[in-house]
């Protein structure tokens, strides 16, 4: 496992985008720390195929520091998605936000473990994370884990989590104006995860992977 | 600021409500735990061998087991060779039949009336004390309708087949570390089985009070709900205010058959220690209910305000196909009180439905947390579950958390939780104290206000005690 320390100076900005693809097993994780001002913005991007155990440790150690940590997981047949946050709001004053989508079918195994600490004395801290899938069939997994630890009061946290399936009701609205069940399935799934894809800075990345995931969604589900 | 500091001073000093102790002279068996002293348990209580072997085969289970610490509580080690686990008040030789004056007016004192022609009209009690039962009210009304409501040492002797039939069916034995110690050491509690098609015309109510000194409390409750039956069931709980901690470790079993309901509320108020944290009950209860048949239903709610620890999940199994089940809790803490509860809903019959509503109030500088898992497996098809956790901070000291688990392993079902912390925003006190009320009803107003819709489901005579409750307990929390 490749640990990656990494150390955001006073009024930085660091952005990353992870990217695994492939049939190999792998294993990852980042570990940073912000100084005041300092802003981090990292994407997790997991396409079919690929199993991923990936671990991410943030500590928000200057004033007004703020994290924004997204991730999508496309597992259509056997993979096995790990993901393990621990966002920890040491100082007052913290924007942390999390956002992880993603689609789950076959045999495949997801879990998500994440973790919002809130320190003592660490007021104003806003903090929010969100997880949600879709399971497409019963002999695939999802098990989620978000927590919140908050010793301050005055906070605003929150956390949500769904594991459910694609709505009905939509797909009959395509259908009715043309669309197949295959094609409406596949946009339901996109528009499920696109937001996730909102939060990368460089634009002609950002066509390049929304490009890349559609055809992953079309390839891997839209069967 | 001051004045808010002189209703502080005012209110710290207060005590407990029903901290005092009633003089009556109980009997003890030694300090400790040992199979000798389980088969003392046993002869006490005159049981028939099978319970006697159930009860060591659990020893036996709980010598290996080791004392749960996944929790996010601070527990103090727990010297189980150091306690009492079986006193009971003294039966007066010349009226064996009757209840002591001084037991009675021990109720009386903690609002439980033990004679019926004053009980609160539609309540009946089980009232135990320490070990054993005192005294169950309107068993002969219930009796009636073939319902069956008694003490549970009653219960292995008059219906032994009931009792064999459905113990440890919904908490096994070797289940953890407290059910285990439960079954191996348990005295008494209620017996209830309400037959098919039967609609209990009464709350039915156990109400616990811990007085001896050095001793545990290890009630058993056993409830069964046979077909298209309702029961509603209310348990409630004080005792003495002491330096020391003592034990409570409960276990509540609950079966529900095909179509029955069943509604089990709780208002605890164990003793939840001094301001500094000394003293108080260790509750470590294990609650669970099986909805064993089609569309069974099962309803919990706590209020839980005591208790210097609280470890307590009641639980749902949904097996039966189309069966429900709700979950709705409030939890307050204070001062130096640590808390973690919350439930579990095992989603295993199809069509399955659960709703977890949790508020947590932390204030002083205790610990409240919530801690809940949600599974439904492969076969559960469309099954829903929902679940909101809420927490709300008073002060800077204390701590909030929310630990939730989510298993789902169906494509036609779906699990949705949210949680959010928050504090009493300043805008709500200002209007209050603009408005001529003072900062500690403000704060009273507001938390009922939160709590409110787990306050709305509780029946009607303790829902009234839980506002009072919820109120004592938050009072010196602002400042």
């Amino acid at each position: 496992m490749s640990e990656n320390k990494i150390i955001v100076g006073a009024g930085e900005v660091f952005g990353k985008v992870m990217v695994f693809s492939g049939k190999a097993a792998c294993s990852d994780g980042l570990d940073i720390v912000l100084d005041a001002g300092a802003r981090a913005d990292v994407t997790l991007i997991v396409l079919p195929g690929a199993s991923v155990s990936s671990r991410f440790s943030i500590e928000l150690a200057g004033a007004d520091a703020d994290c924004r940590l997204s991730g999508i997981y496309l597992c259509p047949d056997g993979e096995k998605v790990d993901i393990r946050v621990d966002m920890k709001h040491l100082v007052p004053q913290c924007t942390s936000c999390q956002t992880f989508k993603g689609v789950v079918s076959g045999f495949s195994s997801v879990n998500f473990y994440g973790k919002i600490t809130v320190e003592p004395g660490s007021q104003k801290t806003e903090a929010y994370q969100a997880n949600h899938s879709l399971l497409l069939s019963d002999t695939a997994k999802v098990h989620t884990e978000p927590q919140l630890e908050i010793y301050a009061d005055d906070v605003k946290c929150s956390h949500g989590a769904t594991v459910g399936k694609l709505n009905e009701d939509e797909q009959f609205y395509m259908r009715t104006r043309g669309i197949s069940l295959e094609d409406a399935k596949v946009l339901q799934m996109i528009s499920f995860v696109a937001p996730v894809l909102d939060g990368i800075a460089d634009e002609a990345q950002r066509m390049k992977l929304h490009e890349e995931i559609e055809n992953a969604i079309r390839n891997g589900f839209g069967k | 600021m001051s004045e808010n500091k002189e209703i502080l001073k005012e209110i710290t000093t207060k005590e407990y409500e029903h901290g005092f102790v009633t003089d009556v002279e109980q009997e003890f068996i030694p300090k400790g735990l040992n199979e000798d002293i389980i088969r003392l348990i046993s002869m006490k209580k005159e049981e028939p061998q099978w319970l006697l072997d159930f009860r060591l085969d659990a020893f036996r289970k709980w010598q290996k087991m080791k004392m749960p610490s996944w929790a996010h509580l601070n527990i103090p080690e727990i010297d189980f060779q150091d306690i009492i686990y079986f006193a009971a008040p003294k039966k007066d030789s010349e009226r064996p039949t009757e209840v002591d004056p001084e037991l009675e007016a021990t109720f009386e004192k903690l609002g439980i009336p033990l004679h019926e022609r004053k009980a609160l009209a539609g309540v009946a009690v089980d009232a135990v004390f320490d070990s054993v039962s005192v005294k169950t009210t309107f068993r002969e009304t219930l009796s009636e309708k073939g319902i069956i409501f008694c003490p549970f040492s009653e219960a292995v002797k008059e219906y032994p087949d009931l009792v064999r039939k459905y113990l440890a069916s919904v908490v096994p034995v070797g289940d953890n570390f407290y059910a285990a110690l439960n079954s191996a050491v348990f005295s008494d509690g209620s017996f209830c089985y309400i037959p098919k098609g039967v609609r209990c015309p009464m709350e039915l109510s156990s109400y616990f009070r811990i007085n001896a000194k050095g001793t545990g409390q290890f009630e058993r409750t056993l409830i069964v709900a046979d077909e298209d039956s309702y029961v509603s069931y209310l348990e409630g709980c004080t005792a003495p205010m002491r330096d020391e901690n003592q034990l409570h470790a409960a276990v509540v079993e609950i079966v529900v058959e095909k179509g029955a309901d069943v509604k089990y509320s709780t208002v605890q108020n164990w003793y939840p220690g001094d301001t500094e944290g000394r003293g108080g009950i260790f509750n470590f209860v294990t609650k669970r209910g099986l909805c064993k048949g089609e569309g069974s239903h099962l309803s919990w709610t706590q209020v839980e305000t005591g208790s210097a620890i609280t470890w307590k999940y009641p639980s749902t199994v949904l097996k039966g196909d189309n069966s429900s089940s709700e979950f709705y809790s409030v939890a307050v803490t204070n001062n130096m009180q640590q808390a973690d509860t919350g439930t579990k809903m095992i989603h295993l019959g199809r069509n399955t439905r659960s709703r977890i509503i949790s508020k947590g109030i932390s204030a002083g500088r205790s610990q409240n947390s919530y801690r809940g898992l949600v599974r439904i497996v492969s076969k559960a098809d469309n099954s829903r579950n929902y679940s909101q956790c809420d927490s709300l901070l008073i002060g800077d000291r204390c701590g909030a958390h929310t630990f939730p688990y989510i298993e789902n392993s169906n494509s036609s079902s779906v699990v949705e939780h949210e949680a959010t912390t928050s504090k009493i925003s300043e805008e709500q006190l200002f209007y209050c104290n603009q408005r001529g009320i003072g900062p500690e009803d403000a704060v009273g107003l507001i938390v009922n206000g939160y709590a409110r819709e787990v306050l709305d489901k509780l029946p009607m005579e303790f829902a009234v005690e839980a506002r009072k409750l919820l109120q004592v307990s938050l009072e010196g929390s602002v400042g």
